[in-house]
């Protein structure tokens, strides 16, 4: 059983210019930050295309998945996310979670975690907070 | 942009809404509650495969619809239904997971406008407002049971009245 402290299980994701145009097609997001790679190039603040915010997401979705031992969150999941610097293709990023709190609600036990995604840079691209219920 | 190569094609079952759409309304109109629309999809075994691998996801050959399919057909949804307004930035996401959604389910999303507020920043001497948007995105199954509420927040342009 996890204590305050522990580091859980983590994912990561590659993300590729080939994931995002096929994540375009999917969602219909063809906004040109996402897949205009010649346009993109001299952008004053991105200088390249970034990925899709939800992209930068699925590292710690699985990794619920993971520790929960499913493939569906279980009932009393919640993640609370900001998005704080984009995702570049060639970036790898990954997922980090450490209890921060346990907690009773509802006859569950809870896990409250610090949560961050960083790229293989050391950037925070996304952190927040999940609650996550232990297998 | 050259055409891409394509593992998806995805139709909506249905798309559904008020004429009046949010980009229609000005900041000061946008009141929590407003229907944003939404829309109905069926989740195939096949497209479920092909996300999996797409996203480097160990579960595949599974039952359950993988939390991010139903991210990304809810933003094929919101982009339908012109949810995102033009320059907006994504702020940040709050998610509850309740039932699982099952390769085959009819999913339906809504979408309304859960808040808004201005925040007053202070940079330089200069006092400039951001406004933010949030917006709701609750899934259902075809029995009514709730999949997900995602709440999205927005940084809206400087731009916008």
């Amino acid at each position: 059983m996890a204590v305050i402290g522990d580091t859980l299980e983590s994912k990561s994701l590659a993300v590729t210019q080939e994931l995002i145009n096929e994540y375009a097609h999917i969602c219909g997001d063809y906004n040109t930050l996402h897949v205009d790679v010649e346009g993109m190039k001299n952008h004053p603040i991105f200088g390249g295309t970034i990925a899709h915010g939800t992209i930068n997401v699925e590292p710690v979705l699985q990794a619920i998945c993971a520790i929960q031992r499913t493939t569906w969150p279980k009932e009393g999941t919640t993640i609370d996310l900001q998005f704080r610097a984009p995702v570049k293709p060639g970036d790898t990023i990954t997922s980090k979670l450490v209890v921060k709190d346990k907690k009773t609600e509802g006859g569950k036990n809870i896990l409250v975690c610090d949560m961050l995604i960083t790229n293989d840079k050391g950037t925070d691209c996304v952190k927040g907070s999940a609650e996550t219920v232990p297998d | 942009m050259a055409k891409l190569a394509q593992l998806f094609k995805k139709d909506l079952v249905t798309n559904f809404g008020p004429e009046k759409m949010l980009p229609d309304l000005k900041f000061a109109e946008m009141e929590p509650g407003w229907d944003c629309g939404g829309g109905t999809y069926r989740v195939t075994k096949e497209e479920v495969e092909k996300f999996a691998r797409l996203m480097g996801d160990p579960n595949t050959g599974q039952t359950n619809v993988p939390i991010g399919m139903i991210y990304i057909f809810g933003l094929r949804i919101c982009w339908d239904r012109k949810v995102f307004i033009d320059q907006a930035v994504r702020a940040g996401d709050k998610i509850t997971f309740y039932k699982p959604a099952k390769v085959g389910d009819t999913i339906t999303t809504k979408l309304s406008i859960a808040d808004k507020k201005e925040v007053k920043k202070e940079k330089e001497g200069k006092v400039s407002i951001n406004k933010f948007l949030s917006i709701n995105m609750n899934a259902t199954n075809q029995n009514g049971e709730k999949i997900t509420d995602i709440q999205m927040s927005f940084l809206l342009p400087k731009t916008m009245q």
